[in-house]
């Protein structure tokens, strides 16, 4: 029963450990693929107290979360990883600070790192445009004397 | 079929066939009746005013049948209930000291019922009648005027209101209607809205009536906390008394039940208050002449003929509350005979015709008045006989000057007219009809009914302890016989008379109207002439009204004159010095009008002036500036206070409010910095606290 005890406690350390540097590594880091691993290190550690605590009860609900956690980790890790390739092809960089258009209007830009790599940020591509609702679409110039009808 | 002339079908029917015309041209209205519009609602009208004649008959035979059967004279009364519109079971407990309160004391339950008696039934003739007349005169009258679909659904709402006015059993009930008629007089004052005058006029009726309505108001709640119920009539169940109403036949029996002293003459007063706002009486008499700039058929309708006669019916119908308090009937027949004098003296020198005539509806209504304010059978029926006579020669006097407005291209003024009655040969003679009426020459209907009210006033004079007050109310009217002939024969020779004169606005030639609006000319004539003769000899109207259960009751505790024979010998004297002094003032009148020299005319205005007469009448006493310097002024620079207070002293303080939040903002701004990083610290600082406050 010790023993079961101090496994458990350590595991639970090492956890909140590995939950800690992920999390001080997300709030610190401004490269977007360190800041995803770190969100994926902090998601290791929160799985890694599952399983202790599964196995201290003697219970398989924590290692069934485990494994639905990796496998929406995995998911996340798609769709993020996706995301980051995105953002570094509009702005050329991984800097996070690239990214702050919901600032407040008045407030002064962050400072960017001007040094690191840099590859030619792509053209902004065209968004699609719908013809605002309520308003006849345009017409065509050969017919636009309707319109002083 | 034979139901449908069933007496409570009849009176559910009078007021429920306006309405419906009402509903029907204001739903459909120009876009589908188009020059039709007036349709339903003259048909309405009409068939109510059938629906009416038949009510009083119905009455009159079960009123011959009662009275065969013991003798004494039959009171009638009928409640129809449709529906309860609210009832709450205890609303006022009971004095603690009272023990022995009537039954039904203070329980709150509102029906919509309507009543059949004979005040109600004669009320209900009139008014359907004038109004059938009206509307469809107005057919003529109001053709291609852009508003005319509006104009009919407004008529027919008022005869829906003013009828169920008349046929309210109850208070509440009647205070509602009392407020629908003022809302219909108010829109059809301003139914020409764009013309500033016409609005204007509009609010201020609306605003002067409802000073009256206070009064009203007040009156009513008095009366619920005295009698503690609203009702009018008794109501039984299997025989039993459950509710004593306010002029029920339990209480009407019973003297003793109607609470005397200082409250009633409050009640009473209370009451008349709102009779004077609505009947134009004097110190709230201002809004009726510029009422004026409705159209012509609505001030022949609704301030001449029926709307103003309500505060008249109501206090008709309250009369045995007036009878616990000499005071308040002294009151009301004083304010009557002011208003009488005031009104005729300011119509002598108007010059626009419908003010003068609108004078003389306010100067008539005093006489009604002072005939109700005798507080005797007599001067009820006396009052309630010159309503409906007056009812008849002022709606003819006010639709022949409609007629000559029609013709006149609009102007009303009688300095700019004269010698119309070979152009207008029916509108003449009906407006002489009409003046006569009113004149009260002898066989024209209202010499009958001036009659009874001078003997209404004679009898009461009689009395102990009053003679001063109401001899001299009997003087100023037989003064007043005199100031009525020169008010009405002035306009009558300027217009109809002397040289002729037409102004541009005719456009060089005037027509005589057409035939639907001279049909109902020659009817009201015919009215005017007949209507008073007819009843007088056969007394039908004063019996009709005598069994009245109200009026009943008048006359079995207050009987005041003892000998018959007396009474009719001093009608003849009465009655003969009126004629005699109506005479007197036509001559007069026409040697100073009828060749329409303008000289003489002038010479009359200077003479009177001498004591500065002419003046005070021309400027209708000066009682608009009065007004404007003592309540209007102090009520614009409150506003303007009021006004400043809200743009500084609220507005600041909601500002304050607005600039705190703003200023807040500006402080917790920056923390919308945009940067992701910052949010998920601020995010884990938030979860970090979180887990304080709730593990520890």
């Amino acid at each position: 029963m010790h023993a079961e005890l101090a496994l458990l406690n350590n595991c639970l350390v090492v956890g909140a450990v590995l939950f800690g540097l992920g999390l001080v590594g997300f709030l610190s880091r401004r490269n977007m693929l360190i800041m995803f691993l770190s969100a994926e290190m902090m998601l290791q550690g929160a799985s890694l107290s599952f399983a202790a605590w599964g196995r201290f009860h003697n219970d398989f609900g924590g290692q069934t979360l485990v494994l639905f956690i990796i496998a929406v980790a995995a998911a996340e890790a798609a769709i993020a990883l996706a995301l980051v390739l995105t953002l570094f092809a509009l702005r050329g960089r991984l800097d996070i600070a690239a990214w702050h258009d919901l600032r407040e209007a008045h407030l002064p830009p962050p400072l960017i790192d001007e040094e690191g790599e840099q590859v030619e940020a792509a053209p902004p591509r065209p968004r699609p445009r719908l013809s605002p609702a309520g308003l006849p679409p345009p017409l065509p110039p050969d017919m636009e004397h309707r319109l002083r009808l | 079929m034979a139901h449908v002339f069933e007496l409570k079908t009849l009176l559910v029917l009078i007021p429920a066939l306006p309405l419906a015309g009402a509903a029907i041209t204001a739903v459909l209205g120009r876009r589908v009746l188009g020059r039709h519009a007036h349709l339903p609602v003259v048909c309405a009208i009409i068939l109510s005013f059938l629906a009416a004649v038949a009510l009083v008959f119905q009455m009159e035979g079960s009123l011959a049948g009662h009275k065969t059967a013991n003798g004494a004279t039959a009171t009638y009364e009928e409640i129809v209930r449709l529906w309860s519109w609210l009832s709450v079971p205890q609303a006022m407990n009971a004095a603690a000291d009272a023990g022995q309160t009537p039954p039904g004391w203070g329980q709150l339950k509102i029906e919509i019922a309507l009543r059949a008696d004979p005040l109600t039934a004669a009320m209900l003739a009139i008014v359907t009648c004038i109004s059938a007349l009206v509307a469809v005169y107005s057919i003529g009258y109001m053709h291609g005027d852009p508003g005319y679909a509006r104009f009919f659904s407004y008529i027919g709402l008022f005869v829906f209101s003013m009828t169920m006015l008349v046929s309210a059993s109850n208070f509440l009930l009647l205070y509602v209607f009392w407020e629908l008629v003022g809302l219909c007089s108010y829109l059809l004052i301003g139914f020409w809205y764009e013309r500033p005058a016409a609005a204007a006029a509009g609010k201020k009726a609306f605003l002067v009536n409802r000073i009256g309505d206070v009064g009203f108001a007040l009156g009513v709640f008095l009366i619920w906390t005295l009698y503690g119920t609203l009702d009018f009539h008794d109501t039984t169940v299997d025989g039993q008394l459950v509710n004593m109403g306010v002029l029920g036949a339990t209480r009407l029996s019973n003297p003793d039940l109607f609470i005397g002293g200082g409250v009633a003459t409050a009640v009473c007063l209370l009451l008349f208050l709102g009779a004077c706002g609505k009947s134009a009486q004097f110190p709230l008499h201002v809004w009726l002449p510029d009422a004026m700039e409705g159209p012509t058929p609505v001030s022949a309708l609704i301030h001449a003929a029926t709307m103003v006669t309500a505060g008249v019916y109501m206090v008709a119908r309250c009369m045995p509350l007036f009878a616990a308090s000499l005071d308040a009937q002294q009151v009301v027949s004083a304010i009557g005979g002011i208003t009488a004098l005031l009104g005729a003296i300011i119509a002598l020198t108007q010059t626009d015709l419908k003010r003068i005539l609108a004078y003389s509806t306010i100067s008539h209504l005093g006489y009604m008045f002072v005939a109700l304010g005798t507080g005797t059978v007599l001067g009820v029926v006396g009052g309630m006989f010159h309503l409906m006579t007056h009812a008849f020669f002022k709606a003819l006097l006010f639709l022949g000057a409609g007629s000559v407005m029609h013709a006149a291209g609009g102007v009303i003024d009688i300095r700019r007219l004269g010698g119309l009655r070979r152009l207008l040969p029916i509108t003449y003679l009906t407006f002489l009809v009409g003046c006569l009426a009113i004149a009260g020459v002898p066989p024209l209907a209202g010499f009958w009914s001036k009659d009874t009210i001078l003997l209404a006033l004679w009898e009461r004079s009689r009395g102990a302890g009053e003679a001063g007050l109401f001899d001299i109310l009997l003087a100023s009217t037989l003064f007043g016989v005199l100031l009525i002939d020169f008010y009405t024969f002035r306009p009558f020779f300027r217009v109809f008379h002397g040289p002729e004169r037409l102004p541009e606005e005719a456009g060089g030639d005037a027509q005589e109207s057409p035939p639907v609006m001279t049909v109902p000319l020659v009817l009201l004539a015919l009215g005017a002439a007949t209507v008073g003769a007819y009843f007088e000899w056969t007394h039908g109207f004063a019996h009709f009204l005598a069994a009245t259960p109200s009026l009943d009751y008048l006359a079995r505790h207050f009987p005041q004159v003892e000998h018959v024979a007396e009474l009719s010998a001093i009608q003849w004297k009465l009655g003969s010095t009126g004629t005699i002094l109506t005479m007197l003032g036509i001559l007069l009148c026409s040697a100073i009008y009828f060749t329409g020299d303008e000289r003489r005319a002038e010479r009359v205005a200077q003479a009177m002036n001498v004591i500065g007469l002419y003046t005070l009448s021309f400027g209708k006493f000066f009682l608009d500036e009065v007004y404007l310097l003592l309540v209007v002024w102090p009520l614009w620079l409150l506003a303007r206070l009021a006004a400043w207070l809200d743009d500084y002293v609220i507005d600041g303080l909601v500002n304050l409010c607005g600039l705190t939040t703003v200023l807040c903002g500006a402080v917790l701004r920056p923390i919308q910095n945009g940067l992701v990083q910052f949010y998920a610290l601020l995010m884990a600082i938030g979860v970090a606290a979180l887990l304080m406050i709730f593990l520890m």
